[in-house]
């Protein structure tokens, strides 16, 4: 009789394990890996629609984290992936990026050529950049009653308790940086320890350290300024017009995400055909209106939202690359520690 | 139909436990002991190759202090949910069946909702724009709205809010089941009701005071989302430095070296604390 | 004096209670909001459980959720009861220390067995999604009901059990007719507690889940830092409006089925 039950939990076992693996549907479905909140919902339903292929889209919070889950899988599971720039490079580096069928993206041409050939992908092969950005300060002028016009106003004694930032430690360790006249990609230790010191002297002004939404803290009352990604800037000047946009005077930093297939994605001819879709000028359009980010699709510039379209000066600004790793250690102990200090 | 025989069958029963364990939990600590002594390399990946250095960079002030903040968090939600979870699971116990039924089911419905949802309300109420600020404000009793949001105090609310049911059944379940006519008795002899409730009632509920903070301590070590979402990522608990490690630094083995050093803390606390109170069995969990 | 004790504690359960709630009747209150953020009562509404029963995502979490809950659950019911009843019976050299590590899961703290088994799972090159989940959360719960039955089997007297065998009953009859009705409430406390550790885990799922497998908790988890949506309010308060009629009826057919047993009782006598 127990042998019987034994047997049984076995079979048990085997079908839940079956039923798990059997879940996924051969090449009906697309796994979408990206941010939450990168596409609006009737784009992904229009694909779907059209194909007949189903979007899964699935989240991630920080590009490395991206990175990891993409080397657990051996560059399998997802289909496409939307990162940031300097992390598709590792990504590429790391062999999991596959090349872009260009038999089945006709319309690669509709790329605004300024943003190609980037260090990430010098040669054109792998990506197709989905909207770039400059981040910025946005201030309330009602509650702050000094004009801020770079990143050294952020330090600020009057500003105790009342920033809101964003969590990338690159780009916070960047800007810091970028306010002592330095490269946000400087890789002298000596100079990163001295980032790190000056980071610790931020700590008392931050109310808040967060990448998603961080926008909301100026809405909402709890921060009264915020350096923000460029989509969180759009979205809070189309809430709060009275708000008040800065071009730090000390450089600008820049960044341009993009999607790619990974090199062993299970459903590639849907992923290059999604791709192609995206790159459509009414899709691009719903897209970078919906998230807000500067239109990297140059067929799409006549019709998109002209605020979208970037002005000349963009570009001038500083990308995030990789650095040693010894310097990479360093900006990693650098945020912990500040991070720590803003706690305390 | 001999005894020996008969008990030799019973090996069918536990094997499921044994093998499932074994494989399943004495592997994969096995392993994690193992990778923490592994060598980082660029990128996401490691190489067997022995070394210390994991263990040699916690002893940094920044990884020092996490763990700092850790213990003191735990232990002060720990200490908190005593405070306030003894009595309320003293206080239930001594209800009549009426109102034992009625408090176990409004104490067992949040355990039901999700508890991220619960902090959600939480975040809702203190931010400064919130319940408590307007409230207050509409009291004259402060005239700016205070900054509650993402401060230590805010963490430790939903910490203490998070784990108190644990704590309160725990207790509520010793006390309940308590031979009362023990307290009675020595009251009878001459005793003050304080000396009978330090000398009879606390011994007796003493397992399910146990179990509750060990039910509150443990998770309490490991918590690190309710830090991030109401102490607005400013807190670094372990827990979050080795998550970070684990997906955003890729550096397996050095979480694997904080993992097992968090682990031998909460195992070393929880045995002092057994040894300290003449116990070893967990009981009265629900 | 006694009067004005007892006063005390129904005011501080009352004050407790009720601050543990406070945060869920916010929850509720801003589901019927009309407005996106749960600022200021912009008056009532329906609408987000009418988005929420169209969002397909997150009613898919919900059913994840409830599946991996079950499955575990049942799971760990079968290894943990069976475990505990053998545990009692043999005495391996080896016990002691399988006892201690079969209940590790639940003596260590979350994030650790999160990371561990993410680790240890892509070793073993298992694919994330179902089998991980199902790994990871049985593994909690298996020992919520190993020390529930076990606390349980030591308050039950061996003898019964072999006194039915002396009589003649199988192994198998012994253990079906005698122990297991004895132990089943116990299990049953297990199992209800597991499903509801694995209905709300948020730090192993993280961990292990794969690509395309979301669960309510994670969904949760992702909203709450990107902005939540009131339809999750909407869910909760579905969710706890289910808790509380389970519970009615639950309590219902209890004091039905007490009821019964009594007038049995009675019959029997007469």
């Amino acid at each position: 009789m127990k042998k019987k039950w034994l047997a049984l939990l076995g079979a048990v076992t085997a079908l839940a394990l079956l039923a798990g693996c059997g879940a996924k549907k051969a090449n009906s479905e697309l796994v979408l890996y990206t941010w939450e909140g990168m596409f609006p919902p009737e784009v992904l339903e229009g694909f779907t629609a059209r194909t007949g292929t189903k979007i899964v889209y699935s989240n991630f919070d920080y590009d490395e984290t991206m990175l990891e889950k993409l080397s657990q899988a051996k560059g399998g599971d997802y289909d496409v992936v939307i990162a940031d720039d300097y992390i598709i490079e590792q990504a590429v580096n790391a062999g999991l990026v596959s090349e872009i069928d260009k038999s089945v993206v006709t319309n690669y041409a509709n790329i605004n050529p300024r943003y190609q050939g980037q260090f990430y992908d010098p040669e054109d092969k792998y990506t197709v950049p989905y909207g770039c950005g400059i981040p910025l300060i946005v201030y309330d002028p009602a509650a702050v009653d000094f004009p801020i016009k770079g990143y050294n106003d952020l330090w600020n004694s009057a500003l105790k308790d009342s920033v809101a930032i964003t969590a990338n430690y690159r780009v916070i360790n960047g800007i810091t940086l970028l306010s002592m006249g330095r490269s946000m990609n400087e890789e002298d230790l000596g100079v990163i320890a001295q980032a790190g010191e000056k980071l610790l002297r931020l700590a008392p002004n931050i109310r808040l350290i967060q990448d998603d939404n961080t926008q909301d803290a100026l809405l909402n009352g709890e921060a009264s300024v915020a350096f923000l990604y460029t989509s969180q800037v759009t979205q809070v000047m189309a809430e709060n017009p009275d708000l008040k946009v800065v071009y730090p005077e000390e450089g600008l930093g820049f960044g341009i995400m993009a999607a790619f297939v990974p090199v062993n994605a299970p459903n590639k001819q849907a992923a290059n055909e999604f791709l192609k879709y995206l790159l459509e000028p009414e899709i691009s359009k719903a897209c970078f209106e919906y998230i807000g980010y500067v239109n990297t699709t140059g067929a799409a510039d006549g019709i998109v939202d002209p605020a979208l379209v970037a002005p000349e000066s963009a570009g001038s600004g500083e990308f995030i690359m990789n650095v040693s790793a010894e310097a990479e250690e360093a900006y990693n102990r650098n945020w912990a520690a500040f991070k720590a200090a803003c706690g305390q | 139909m001999k005894p020996r025989q008969r008990r030799e069958r019973w090996w069918l029963c536990v094997a499921p436990l044994y093998l499932f364990t074994l494989l399943f939990v004495l592997g994969p600590v096995l392993y994690m002991i193992a990778v923490s002594f592994a060598q980082n390399t660029a990128g996401t990946g490691f190489r067997w190759a022995f070394t210390l250095e994991n263990f040699a960079k916690m002893r940094d002030g920044v990884y020092l202090n996490c763990f700092r903040e850790s213990l003191r968090l735990a232990l002060s939600t720990t200490l908190l949910n005593v405070l306030i979870g003894y009595p309320f699971g003293y206080f239930m116990g001594r209800l009549g069946a009426r109102g034992k039924r009625l408090m176990l089911f409004l104490v067992m419905v949040p355990f039901w909702t999700s508890s991220l949802i619960r902090l959600y309300g939480w975040l809702i109420i203190l931010q400064a724009k919130g319940l408590l600020n307007n409230v207050l404000l509409a009291l004259g009793l402060i005239r700016e709205p205070l900054k509650i949001l993402y401060t230590y105090p805010a963490v430790l609310t939903g910490m203490v809010y998070g784990l108190l049911p644990f704590m309160i059944l725990a207790v509520y379940t010793s006390v309940e089941k308590m031979d009362w006519t023990l307290v009675e008795a020595a009251r009878d002899l001459g005793a003050t009701p304080a000396r009978a409730f330090l000398t009879i009632t606390l011994r007796l509920t003493l397992p399910g005071l146990m179990s509750g903070v060990i039910l509150t301590f443990v998770p309490s070590m490991g918590l690190f989302f309710i830090a991030d979402l109401l102490g607005g990522n400013k807190i670094v608990l372990v827990g979050s430095l080795i998550q970070d490690q684990m997906t955003r630094g890729g550096n397996q083995p050095f979480a694997a070296a904080l993992a097992l050093v968090l682990a031998v803390m909460t195992t070393l606390l929880l045995a002092l604390y057994r040894r300290a109170t003449h116990m070893s069995e967990l009981e009265g969990m629900l | 004096m006694k009067r004005k004790r007892f006063s005390f504690a129904a005011f501080y359960l009352a004050l407790v209670t009720l601050i543990t709630y406070l945060p869920i009747a916010v929850v509720v209150v801003f589901s019927f909001n009309d407005s996106k953020l749960p600022v200021a009562w912009k008056g009532f509404t329906w609408r987000w459980y009418e988005t929420l029963l169209r969002d397909a995502a997150l009613m898919e979490a919900l059913r994840n959720s409830v599946v991996l809950g079950l499955v575990s659950c049942a799971f760990a019911a079968v290894v943990g009861t069976l475990g505990a009843i053998g545990m009692a019976r043999v005495h391996y050299r080896s016990k002691g220390m399988m006892e201690y590590l079969s209940t590790v899961p639940i003596m260590l703290p979350e994030i650790i067995l999160g990371m561990v088994f993410m680790a240890f799972f892509s070793l073993l090159r298992l694919p994330f999604g179902w089998p991980t989940l199902i790994l990871a959360h049985t593994s909690f719960c298996i020992p919520y009901v190993y020390l529930m039955v076990k606390a349980r089997l030591v308050g039950i007297d061996k003898s019964i059990e072999e006194a039915a065998r002396d009589l003649g009953a199988t192994p198998a009859r012994a253990f079906f007719d005698i122990t297991l009705p004895l132990i089943l409430p116990a299990v049953a406390s297990g199992c209800i507690l597991s499903f509801a550790m694995s209905f709300d885990d948020v730090v192993i799922s993280i961990f292990v889940n794969g690509p395309t497998l979301s669960t309510l908790p994670i969904k949760v988890y992702t909203q709450m830092r990107t902005g939540v949506t009131p339809e999750i309010n909407a869910l909760c308060t579905i969710l706890l409006a289910a808790v509380v009629l389970a519970q009615a009826l639950s309590a219902a057919l209890r004091r039905g089925a007490l009821r019964r047993e009594e007038s049995n009782d009675k019959g029997e006598r007469v």
